[in-house]
């Protein structure tokens, strides 16, 4: 190949970023996408893009603060100079999607304006409506149709991604992909493939993703040998809209312009929820975090909903689980300016207005801050050095994943309105470290014969799938299984047992998977087979959530298992409290050494995940308790500040050196 | 309704559906659905019956998951799937527009109760009319996406480098545009604009797949724009950046199928989901066009 | 390249600039003459006498009446009906599926489109000379109430114009709302449904003046009608100088499409 030529798998906010900034640096594109890239799942996104901006600057917020915040949140499961890169430029970026037409709403100044959102204290995340992710992705798609135009880019809409393909060194030389209109596979080499995929929800059955987010290319990827880190760590959102083939996001932007979460203190009170006077509502999450109120990080205010309605019995239907998310109290004028759009789907899915009457949500599946392990290389300033090919590097060279299928950014837990700006970031930072790659990089002799191979093993896969005969397993069905216990075993509350039992449960499912007949043996446009295929490729993802569940004996952002909480004071007299405290400091910095560690998944050749654990990088933010209402936070805060402060003044930092031994997990 | 099972977890069994008042005096019937069927390209359409238990809160998209999981007609017979196109089911992706019982319109937002309050009985789903087959409801919306390139639907930035933020907005403008910036390129304005036809060209005995696409473009090109790509180039017309090449939106237009083409029937906003302003749009592109071929007739 | 390709390139080519020349022309002059002409005829409700006066004053144009009809009336017309014709072709109404207002009307636009081309094709043949050859031309301008109401006295006829002529008027009234559209004069939905009420108003006005010509004309005593007729004639001649019997200035059977 003369010219470099990339493929990007996925048309989302990042592969689009990617392809725009590749383009731009005279990289040919291939861009394959299961869909038109303009459907792709991150339209979904509504409320907004964090980044520090002139106004939070002049209240004391810097870009510091924003990466502290990603850190805290995420609780501390994330290698750092990532995290600060993404943070430095956050401001970039959101000015560059400002040049680019994103119509961001204004202040009557024309400046953008800024909300709030969840697990910081600054008006930081820039929003367009409700529509926020929309609006993003929609100005990027427009950037790389104009380079389509340009011919620098060629779109292959309707295809899916099977395999890598790899050489005799393991270097990924491109891959093999399917049309999904005429069934017909193509290889495409490339000095560089980048996965843009997205999440894996359709794990879950059902959750707020889209119904391409199979995370069946992903899944290939892992089972072509790349590392999968941090699988255990889904976050379930807290707010969406019970529906029978999806449940839809309620935006966190709801609570951010006012909403207010809450039950009746009498359980299921059956009475119309505007006559329930406020001393008779319980806001729960106000009361019990002053400080942050409704807007709690997302794992908080999940657990939250979920115990008040399981264990408090507060839940405001008997046959089901809901609380309150009520926005009836503010001006309809400003409601349908700055949530119009969310609002409307509420309205159009539940025929209710929640201008008027409090909405019904519950918790979701949301987001995967998993994803593939990813390389990075540390800059001098502790960030990202720009340009290196490692940058965004799965543990498959010449294989690059950028976007909600990486696992870099967000650690065990994502903070609202930073997914957008991680997948706008990985996209265009990755574009230099690809490009510097596509012109050093040169396919050997052996890639024809190594595509031809490829080619062959997905024909036949695919003919054998269409050639099944006989079997009993009902692929839409087993699909529903699989949703139904993954979401019943690894969302909010995890315990040991449960896991296990669920991980032979989707071991056995595999095996029934194996004897799915098709309803279509067709080879035009066969939506059947693609989507079995696609649930084959689940079970390997199922296997590695569950055992990285199932192996992590602590509580972490999302992962939460209630026999390895530690909770809060007990004591009441100050000696007491002091005592406990200090215990669960202890505790905690035992707990730190032992668990802050990824989770690193390979696929073993007997099909079930070989799990690793990998040092983190946490030289720049040394980690520190989570004690978002914990019963007496005060207390331990004051002790781990002491013992902080001891700790710098004996060392010069925290631990860092974990990344070498990161890379050979 | 279902029951909350005892160690329910998210989303699972135990958050069921918001209910309805149909829940009661519908369950345990059947709903009949009637769906046009395409087996390809340039094939023979047939209808075909299937039957689904009735849930609560069922839309469109829940229906036709129950069709393939059945993969069984109303008679009995086994048969493939439908084909359909479909991702967000939130009404912001554009895939799922199909005909539901004659009308365009998202089978995501398309709710199995009012859909039976409209026409008791069944629910009929065909594919779009005005976009070739590609199989069952599933048709190739390539025209449409092809009409944005034809009035240059972007913001023409110098590149991705910073050059701080974009220029000032006043909130009344940001207000104008952002309507306009939620098109999801449905096409459920083009499905129902009597102007706009249907333009299928099949590829031919030996021709490359390239020279094939060439030809298709140029037809794509001298058919109708459609309301929507009108609309598109009015928005980037509004934009301080955008407008810088406004001439070259209005040159595409005011030629061969551009904004002429349209016969102001306004169907497109009246099925738009996204509630569009189209015609307001369009009667904006139509004054600038005025002004523009005026301007040029003098200037020349 | 061959002709039926060239004739599509140019009428492609200069697509944008033919509909607004259509969409112009629904106005001025074809618009603009449906209006001259329904409110002259609509003066025969105040005696044949002031409506024949007003024929008079067309015809006072002389040699120049009948180049002015083709310039400004005929061709016109012909361009506009052409072109229409060849939008309907390209359209494909789906007022079933989509009965909306604004679609009943866009169909309507288009039906009462063509009703209106075949019935002033009809009227044409019937009233004015070009129609003699064909058994028509039987508006005699210098006797034109009288002409006129016995030309539309079967009650056959009467009903076709009626019809004809609210076409020709919803065609207008609803094509300058439309034509505003296009033209970009009302851009937002308010301005819009002003400029509709507008419509509405011009439309009544002039379905009212149409059907009032209609009426009036029926409703002219043709005895008595012919006695001024003949009476006014004579008055034009003795000032004009001419004697009873010589050749008048027009053909006696010859008009303008005015006061037919």
């Amino acid at each position: 190949m003369a010219q470099p030529r990339v493929l990007v798998i996925g048309g989302g906010l990042a592969g689009l970023a990617a392809t725009m900034r590749l383009a731009e640096l005279g990289v040919g594109v291939d861009l394959v996408s299961l869909v038109p890239v303009k459907r792709s799942h991150s339209v979904c996104a509504q409320g907004g893009i964090n980044s520090v901006n002139a106004l939070t600057r002049q209240q004391g917020d810097n870009e510091w603060k924003h990466f502290d915040d990603t850190v805290y949140g995420g609780d501390f499961l994330q290698h750092q100079p990532p995290v600060k890169e993404m943070a430095d430029w956050g401001p970039r970026i959101i000015d560059l999607m400002d040049r680019l037409g994103v119509p961001f709403n204004r202040t009557p100044e024309g400046f953008r304006d800024q909300r709030r959102f969840g697990g910081t204290l600054y008006k930081r995340t820039a929003f367009a409506g409700a529509t926020t992710g929309q609006q993003l992705l929609y100005a990027l798609d427009e950037q790389v149709r104009r380079y389509e135009v340009e011919g620098r880019v060629k779109k292959w809409e309707f295809w899916d991604f099977l395999e890598p393909v790899l050489d005799a060194s393991g270097r990924c030389r491109g891959a093999v992909c399917q049309d999904l209109v005429s069934m017909k596979f193509k290889a495409f080499p490339a000095d560089a493939v980048i996965l843009a995929s997205g999440g894996c929800g359709l794990v879950y059955g059902r959750s707020t993703m889209s119904m391409v987010c199979t995370g069946s290319a992903v899944s290939r990827a892992y089972q072509a040998g790349a590392a999968y880190g941090n699988g255990e760590f889904i976050q379930v959102h807290p707010t969406a809209i019970p529906g029978a083939d999806k449940l839809r996001l309620m935006s966190e932007s709801a609570r951010g312009e006012g909403g207010r979460v809450w039950v009746p203190r009498t359980p299921q009170d059956p009475r119309d929820p505007r006559s329930i006077p406020e001393a008779e509502r319980y806001y729960f999450l106000e009361e019990r975090y002053p400080k942050y109120g409704n807007l709690v990080p997302r794992d908080i205010a999940t657990r939250e909903i979920f115990d008040i309605c399981t264990t408090d019995g507060l839940s405001v239907e008997k046959d089901r689980l809901c609380v309150y998310l009520d926005l009836s109290h503010l001006p309809r004028e400003m409601l349908d300016r700055k949530l119009g759009g969310i609002l409307e789907i509420y309205e159009k899915f539940q025929g209710v207005d929640p201008r008027v009457v409090p909405m019904k949500i519950f918790p979701a599946v949301h987001y995967s801050m998993g994803g593939l392990w990813v390389d990075y290389e540390r800059s001098a300033t502790g960030g990202m050095e720009e340009g290196s090919i490692r940058n965004q590097q799965t543990s498959i060279p010449g294989l690059y994943a950028i976007g909600e299928c990486d696992y870099q950014y967000h650690g065990a837990n994502r903070l609202g309105a930073n997914s957008l700006l991680s997948c706008i970031f990985s996209g265009l930072f990755v574009a230099p470290s690809v490009a510097g790659l596509a012109t050093a990089s040169r396919a050997g002799e052996e890639t024809p014969r190594l595509f031809e191979a490829s080619l062959r093993r997905q024909e036949e896969r695919h003919e054998a799938l269409l050639g099944r005969r006989g079997g009993q397993e009902n692929p839409y069905a087993l699909h529903q299984e699989l949703g139904n216990l993954m979401t019943r075993v690894a969302t909010v509350v995890r315990r040991n047992e449960q896991l296990a039992a669920a991980y032979d449960e989707v071991c056995v499912m595999e095996d029934r998977w194996r004897r799915c007949s098709l309803s279509d043996t067709g080879n035009w446009t066969n939506q059947n087979v693609v989507f079995t295929k696609s649930l084959g490729d689940m079970f390997p993802v199922a296997k590695l959530i569950l055992k990285g569940a199932l192996l992590r004996d602590e509580c972490r952002g999302a992962h939460y298992k209630p026999a390895f909480a530690m909770p809060g004071i007990a004591a009441t007299d100050p000696a007491g409290k002091r005592r406990e405290a200090e215990a669960w400091c202890d505790r905690f910095e035992a707990n730190t050494r032992k668990w802050l560690k990824s989770t690193i998944a390979r696929h073993g050749a007997d099909g079930h995940p070989q799990i690793s654990f990998e040092d983190v990088d946490t030289s720049l933010i040394p980690p520190r308790p989570r004690l978002y209402g914990l019963v007496g936070a005060d207390v331990i805060e004051e002790v781990w500040k002491e013992r902080s402060r001891g700790a710098a003044d004996d060392a010069p930092a925290a631990t860092g050196a974990g990344r070498a031994v990161a890379a050979h997990v | 309704m279902i029951q909350l099972a005892e160690d329910s977890n998210v989303g699972g069994p135990g958050a069921a559906d918001q209910g309805n008042g149909h829940s009661d005096t519908m369950a345990g019937r059947t709903i009949h659905v009637r769906v046009l069927r395409q087996d390809g390209p340039g094939g023979e359409s047939y209808w075909e019956r299937h039957a689904v238990p009735y849930e609560p809160n069922m839309n469109v998209i829940s229906v036709l998951q129950r069709i393939a999981e059945r993969a069984r007609a109303e008679d009995g017979r086994q048969v493939a799937p439908v084909a359909w196109d479909c991702s967000c089911l939130e009404e912001v992706c554009g895939s799922c527009t199909m005909l539901v019982n004659g009308r365009t319109r998202m089978a995501c937002s398309a709710l199995v109760d009012r859909l039976l309050e409209e026409h008791p009985g069944e629910i009929e789903l065909r594919p779009m009319s005005k976009f070739p087959v590609v199989r069952d409801l599933k048709v190739d919306r390539g025209r449409l996406f092809r009409a944005l390139e034809r009035v240059e639907a972007w913001v023409p930035v110098d590149g991705s480098y910073d050059h701080g933020p974009g220029p000032r907005i006043s909130p009344e403008e940001q207000e104008d545009a952002y309507p306009l910036s939620t098109c999801m390129s449905c096409g459920c304005c083009l499905e129902a604009c009597p102007q706009y036809t249907k333009i299928e060209v099949v590829q031919r005995e030996g021709e490359s797949a390239e020279e094939f696409e060439r030809r298709r473009t140029a037809a794509y090109d001298r058919g109708f724009v459609g309301a929507h790509a009108i609309s598109q180039a009015v928005l980037f017309n509004g934009h301080p950046t955008g407008r810088m090449i406004a001439d070259e939106r209005l040159q595409a237009l005011t030629s061969a199928g551009g904004i002429q083409v349209c016969g102001n029937a306004q169907n497109c906003v009246a099925v738009c989901p996204k509630h569009i302003p189209l015609t307001r749009s369009i009667a904006r592109a139509g004054r600038a066009a005025t002004v523009w071929a005026i301007k040029r007739l003098f200037d020349r | 390249m061959s002709p039926a390709e060239a004739e599509t390139s140019f009428f492609s080519r200069h697509q944008f600039l033919i509909s607004r020349l259509f969409s112009l022309s629904g106005l001025i002059p074809v618009g603009a003459f449906l209006v001259v002409h329904l409110v002259t005829n609509a003066s025969v409700l105040a005696g044949p006498g002031t409506f024949q006066s007003r024929v008079d004053l067309i015809h006072s144009l002389g040699p120049l009446l009948v180049p002015i009809e083709w310039a400004f009336i005929f061709l016109p017309m012909l361009f506009h009906a052409s072109v229409g014709f060849a939008i309907i072709a390209g359209g494909l109404p789906n007022v079933s599926s989509y009965p909306y207002v604004g679609n009943v009307r866009y169909t309507l636009q288009r039906a009462t489109g063509m009703i209106a081309f075949a019935f002033i094709i009809w009227h044409v043949i019937q009233l004015h000379w070009m129609g003699a050859p064909l058994g028509g031309g039987k508006f005699d301008p210098h006797h034109a109430s009288s002409s006129a109401a016995l030309a539309l006295q079967p009650v056959g006829v009467a009903i076709l114009y009626a019809i004809g002529i609210l076409s020709a008027v919803f065609h207008l009234a609803n094509g300058l709302w439309t034509m505003g559209i296009t033209w970009g004069l009302w851009t937002s939905p308010a301005a819009m449904q002003r400029a509709n009420w507008i419509s509405i108003i011009v439309g009544v006005l002039l379905g009212g003046a149409g059907l009032g010509a209609l009426a009036g004309m029926r409703r002219v005593d043709v005895e008595q009608a012919r006695a001024i007729e003949d009476r006014m004639d004579e008055m034009k001649r003795m000032l004009e100088g001419r004697e009873p019997g010589d050749a008048p200035l027009v053909r006696p059977v010859a008009t303008s499409a005015e006061g037919n």
